[in-house]
């Protein structure tokens, strides 16, 4: 058993953290949220050769795995860059199989994973309905639905943005976007995938990055608590010689730790088609994403008012934590999916 | 007493604040070497319990006319409060708990005779009793008791198993649960449940104690009962409406047993912040670490919190309000706050916390009891989210 990355893998992950360094710091990333557009970043990561790593060359990606994914959702989270586009695309290749170079989206509400929605379709594959907080939407050129058919649950793949509306909404974490779908007749055309595995497969892989991103905010906000509490003094010493905050920036470190361990195990059990990956993505994502989210307040409580401010970057972190929470199904949910497994009363 | 208008008074009564001291200093000659071997010994406190016999204790809330004082559940309260936070913990409060408010249904529902000839001996001790509820099949869910009392001319004869009766083992008598008729044949759940209040005869009732994690000094027990007769006196006000007596009985029950919670918690802050100050580690008491000082500190607000919740519970009761909602969540709260005082008075001390010498290991063992029984922390919540929140039975 290997209990590491490969050293591709490393190189990979330390090569596009300093990418993001360079493109993504916070001061583009906030101009990117005031201007709510993400195409410019969505642009570069294209551009700079980011966009197709993790997804098989037989796809039209450029090679790598599960792995890959979770490296790159890690430090997608990690810099807080807007990375809806991305997300929403890979999650769509479990259906389509293919990956190109303009964004594409589930037709499906982002406080879940992937799931059958109520559009109409009729005999000529034309959809009517509306989709509301489809995550990554605004970007998207094609979009995959999955619907009821005549006899059983269809793939459809829609390509006609003449007969789609996105209404963009407004989310609390800028670093994301959804938007509400209306398809009036658009035309769509029948994916082979099957129904059943492509929404599992694309759920399972849903919980896995978005725990890697959750992980990547997480390990952010870490490393900035302790800072702080290092450059902070009160009482004549600095912050990080209390008991009490020491002991909490601990605490997130064992939560970081176990996340990140539990993250990559997921993504290489369903990179290795392992028969319990399910449980394995369920798993890091009530657990991964809960976690986060506490470590998202203690390092608020840390940075005491300061944390609270807009001009300090703290809030771009805590707001992507949170919302990860939620994202593609919460803790709850998926605790939920783990214990119908156990097959418990 | 408050007066309509005037403002909330928390000041305890002269009463109230007499047997706080009276129960902590008759409390105090039982130090924590006795309450340590009694429990090690497995051995009921005799001479802690004669002492509260004597002192006129036990009767605390017996009316003055069967020979007690008459007094609230408040002032019972306090009073196990006390005995509880003297470190004599639940080793303590149960040897007398069923005698300070047990008799209830007896005093409400019981005949003339049953009265005069038992209540004064109660109160002065000299009649030990337990209360017979639980069965290995009816734990929380008490209208599933199968314990059967049959109907033999003017007597019943009763058949059936208990569990967990604390005190049967010391007993003369007890309150016994049964039913009269079925749970299959009663148009509803909570009829056909009679209550007896009756002689523990031996040679119909084999009595083994349970081995059990804490409060070694007093028994539980399991009872097996073999062609018990009662004759029809014994029976507690009406065939077939023993729930409704001990339905009664369950609030004050709640706060009494959270009075007991909340003592134990208090003993177990005390000897960890002795403890916190007198063990030295590093060159200073431990007690100057924050990651030490503030579980402890915590736990000071959460006792004192639960205690409110408590006196506001025990004083609805007393003026004669509702206080369901109130005796449930201080049930709750003190349970928790408890635990969590023992718990955390078990860390500060490391490893001395772990044996029995320094007695918080007994404190603990005793806590946890007290989120089980004798309704466990779950079954509180059931009550607030149906019968105060409103939301559907969930069970
Ligand atoms: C030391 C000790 C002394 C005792 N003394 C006496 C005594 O003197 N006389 C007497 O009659 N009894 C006595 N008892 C018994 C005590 O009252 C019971 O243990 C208590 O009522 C719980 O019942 P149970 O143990 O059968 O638990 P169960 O009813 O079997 O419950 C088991 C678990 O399931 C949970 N549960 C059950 N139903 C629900 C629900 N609807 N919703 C959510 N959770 C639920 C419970 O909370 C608990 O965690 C004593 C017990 C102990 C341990």
């Amino acid at each position: 058993m290997e209990w590491k990355l490969s050293g591709e893998q490393e190189s990979y992950q330390q090569t596009l953290r300093e990418w993001l360094v360079a493109v993504a710091g916070p001061e583009p990333v906030r101009a990117w949220f005031e201007a709510a557009d993400p195409g410019p970043f969505n642009q570069r990561l294209l551009g700079d050769g980011w966009w197709g790593v993790g997804v098989t060359e037989d796809a039209g990606g450029q090679g790598g795995g599960v792995v890959e994914l979770a490296l790159t959702a890690e430090e997608l989270g990690r810099a807080a860059a807007p990375s809806a586009a991305w997300l929403s695309s890979v999650l769509t290749v479990p259906a389509t199989g293919r990956w190109g170079d303009t964004p594409s989206c589930w037709l499906t509400p982002a406080e879940g994973p992937p799931r059958v929605v109520d559009v109409a379709v009729d005999g000529d594959g034309l959809l009517t309905g509306t989709v509301p907080r489809v995550l990554g939407a605004s970007s998207a050129t094609s979009f995959v639905v999955a619907v009821r058919g005549a006899s059983a649950v269809e793939l459809r793949l829609v390509d006609d943005s003449d007969a789609v509306t996105i209404d963009l909404r407004k989310l609390l974490d800028r670093s994301r976007d959804v938007a509400d779908v209306t398809l009036r007749g658009a035309r769509s055309t029948l994916l082979e995938a099957g129904a059943d595995a492509a929404l599992a497969d694309a759920a399972s892989l849903s919980a896995v990055l978005v725990a890697a991103d959750a992980l990547g905010a997480s390990q952010r906000m870490l490393d900035m608590t302790v800072a702080y509490s290092l450059q902070r003094r009160q009482f004549g010493v600095p912050i990080g010689s209390f008991q009490a905050v020491k002991h909490t920036a601990a605490t997130m470190e064992v939560m970081v730790e176990a996340s990140r361990s539990a993250v990559y195990f997921a993504a290489a059990s369903i990179e290795g088609s392992d028969v319990d990956s399910r449980l394995h993505a369920a798993a890091v994502k009530a657990q991964v994403t809960a976690d986060a989210s506490i470590a998202a307040d203690a390092a608020l409580t840390v940075h005491g008012a300061i944390g609270y401010t807009w001009e300090y970057d703290l809030q771009l972190f805590y707001k992507r934590a949170k919302l990860d929470e939620y994202l593609c199904g919460d803790p709850h949910w998926w605790n939920e999916q783990i214990a119908i497994g156990l097959a418990l009363a | 007493m408050a007066q309509e208008g005037s403002d909330v008074d928390f000041e305890l009564t002269e009463d109230q604040q007499l047997i706080r001291t009276a129960v902590a200093e008759l409390s105090a000659k039982f130090d924590d070497q006795y309450w340590m071997e009694k429990d090690e010994n497995h051995e009921f406190p005799t001479e802690f319990y004669d002492a509260f016999a004597q002192g006129g204790w036990l009767g605390i809330t017996t009316p003055e006319e069967h020979g007690g004082q008459g007094f609230g559940i408040t002032e019972a309260s306090l009073l196990l409060e006390e005995v509880s936070a003297s470190g004599a913990g639940m080793n303590g409060a149960s040897s007398m708990h069923l005698t300070i408010f047990g008799m209830h249904p007896v005093i409400v529902h019981g005949s003339e005779e049953m009265k005069k000839e038992n209540l004064p001996r109660v109160v002065n001790g000299e009649l030990h009793v337990c209360f017979g509820v639980t069965e290995p099949g009816a734990g929380l869910d008490t209208t599933k008791i199968t314990t059967f009392a049959k109907r033999d001319g003017s007597d019943y004869v009763v058949n059936g198993r208990k569990v967990w009766i604390s005190k049967a083992q010391e007993s003369e008598k007890i309150l016994l649960l049964t039913r009269t008729a079925k749970f299959e044949d009663s148009p509803k759940k909570t009829d056909g449940l009679t209550l007896f209040f009756t002689d523990l005869d031996r040679d119909r009732v084999d009595i083994r104690p349970i081995r059990k994690m804490g409060r070694n000094a007093v028994t539980s027990n399991e009872l097996f009962i073999d062609d018990l007769r009662i004759p029809e006196e014994h029976r507690v006000g009406e065939e077939g409406q023993g729930f409704k007596y001990i339905l009664d009985g369950l609030n004050p029950e709640r706060m009494l047993v959270a009075s007991e919670a909340l003592g134990l918690g208090r003993a177990a802050l005390r000897r960890a912040v002795r403890y916190g100050n007198e063990r030295e580690v590093f060159g200073r008491p431990i007690g100057m670490n924050q990651g030490l000082q503030f579980p402890l500190a915590d736990s000071l607000a959460r006792l004192d919190a639960a205690e409110l919740v408590l006196r506001k519970a025990t004083w609805l009761y007393d003026h004669g309000r509702p206080c369901a909602r109130e005796a449930n969540t201080a049930k709750y709260l003190c349970a928790d706050a408890g635990f969590e005082a023992a718990d955390r008075a078990l860390q500060t001390h490391g490893g001395m916390g772990y044996s029995e010498e320094y007695h918080v290991a007994r404190y603990f063992r005793e806590a946890r009891l007290l989120r089980i029984a004798p309704l466990s922390q779950e079954m509180v919540l059931n009550f607030l989210g149906e019968h105060v929140l409103g939301l559907p039975r969930s069970y």
